[in-house]
């Protein structure tokens, strides 16, 4: 009973966030066209020849995630900062519990990350030549990121949003916890890249569900903490 | 009539503590084979001031963790101490390493995977004063900065114990390496155990004029605003 209230109001967090989305599109906007822009400066700049063949499984792997990295910081503050901003954060306290607004909103960055990815990875494969061998390693370490990346940035989300000056304590605050997963992350998309076995990516994938699995279980305890003070 | 408090004798005993430690890093321990020339030496400092920024980040996460509990701005005042000298052992460990980096490798920086991990380490501290600096409301700074502490806590033991034993390190082996052995000189071994104590009380005296003049500070206000 009571987690399945849970759920339906998670849901019903989630579903305000996506038509509140579709509505004004800022952070689709600024997540989509700033991954681009990096994107099409990468491939401009670096191109699929200016790299050693022997390089390139590695270095491919690391543009990859920066681009994805820097994209997805442009946008996923915005769940909680525009809550502050239009005044409707005290509503929200009321209307649902801590975790049903932390499970809805980790569920937006969840989605818009998974569509960046999406947008992003098959223009990079065709622009950059990046040929991946194990297509379903490279989605899986994608959907697993996805979630690494998304929980940590939503618990920042909802720091920055209770201080004042959001946008750049945003990147300041994300890029220390983000740098051991993208670590990781890189050795996995590495690792797809270069071997057709789907057992190749098992370790990386490993530490990225282990990042994953702390990070949710630290903010499920610390969300009612920020969310209330 | 207020009775002034004499000043404790044990920093006294730290201070001779610590020249005896400085004092036997260059003339009582043999210099280490395989290392050029006594570049090693530079381990009874370096590494000190590493643990000692990994104990500051421990106990920066005890006093967060106390204040979500009890909301004592003790506490707060507590946990910015422990992350300030933590900052400052994070640098001296960074700039000792460098050196010996230099000496040895050839560069100040070679992207080794214990060099990252110290990087992040700073980083990290970077950050949590950045978000209190920005926080002007006492309690929501205390508890937006303990809550930022904990969650960069659960990915730091990740990045500070299991990534440098994942990749190829270019790092001497640490004191107790994989084999669960300390191949130390017993000399050498003496004098870095001295050295760990001493860096270990040079910080508890330092957190402890910290933490008291953050309560002497709180104390004021309070009463201004009573």
């Amino acid at each position: 009973m009571r987690a399945s209230s849970l759920l339906s109001e998670s849901l019903a967090v989630l579903g305000k966030e996506l038509t509140s989305e579709l509505r004004s599109r800022v952070a689709l906007n600024a997540v989509g066209l700033f991954a681009l822009t990096t994107l099409i400066a990468v491939a401009y700049q670096i191109g699929p020849y200016k790299i050693e063949e022997a390089d390139r499984p590695h270095l491919l792997s690391a543009l990859l995630w920066i681009i994805l990295f820097f994209g997805a910081t442009s946008g996923l503050a915005r769940v909680f900062v525009k809550e502050e901003d239009a005044r409707t954060a005290k509503t929200l306290r009321l209307a649902a519990r801590p975790l049903a607004v932390f499970f809805g909103k980790l569920g937006f960055n969840l989605i818009l990350l998974l569509g960046l990815e999406s947008l992003v990875v098959p223009l990079y494969c065709a622009l950059m030549s990046y040929t991946v061998e194990s297509v379903a390693g490279l989605a899986l370490v994608m959907a697993c990121g996805a979630v690494a990346m998304a929980a940590s940035s939503t618990m920042v989300a909802a720091i920055i949003a209770r201080a004042s000056g959001s946008g750049t304590l945003f990147a300041i605050l994300t890029v220390p916890l983000a740098l051991p997963l993208l670590v990781v992350l890189i050795q996995g998309t590495k690792a797809a890249a270069t071997s057709a076995a789907l057992a190749a990516v098992f370790p990386a994938l490993r530490a990225i569900v282990s990042l994953a699995g702390v990070t949710l279980v630290a903010a499920v305890y610390l969300f009612p903490v920020v969310w209330h003070d | 009539m207020t009775e002034r408090k004499r000043s404790p004798w044990w920093p006294w005993v730290l201070f001779a503590w610590m020249a005896l430690v400085i004092w036997a890093a260059f003339f009582y321990a043999p210099a280490a084979k395989g290392f050029k020339g006594e570049s090693a030496r530079i381990v009874f400092f370096h590494v000190p001031q590493a643990w000692v920024a990994v104990l500051a980040f421990c106990v920066n996460l005890i006093a967060s963790l106390r204040y979500l509990r009890r909301r004592d701005l003790v506490d707060d005042a507590r946990a910015a101490a422990a992350a300030r000298l933590g900052l400052v052992f994070s640098v001296l460990a960074t700039v000792t390493g460098s050196l010996f980096a230099k000496v040895m490798w050839g560069s100040f920086w070679n992207w080794d995977p214990r060099e990252v991990s110290i990087a992040i380490l700073l980083l990290v501290y970077a950050a949590y004063f950045a978000l209190r600096e920005s926080i002007p409301d006492d309690e929501r700074r205390a508890s937006l900065s303990s809550s930022y502490a904990v969650l960069a806590f659960v990915t730091m033991p990740f990045l500070v114990f299991v990534v440098p034993r994942i990749y190829w390190s270019l790092h001497p082996d640490t004191l107790i390496n994989a084999r669960g052995s300390i191949d130390m000189e017993s000399r050498m071994f003496q004098v870095l155990m001295g050295a760990l104590a001493g860096f270990t009380g040079l910080f508890s005296w330092l957190y402890t004029l910290d933490v008291r003049l953050a309560r002497v500070g709180l104390k004021r206000r309070q009463s201004e605003e009573s």
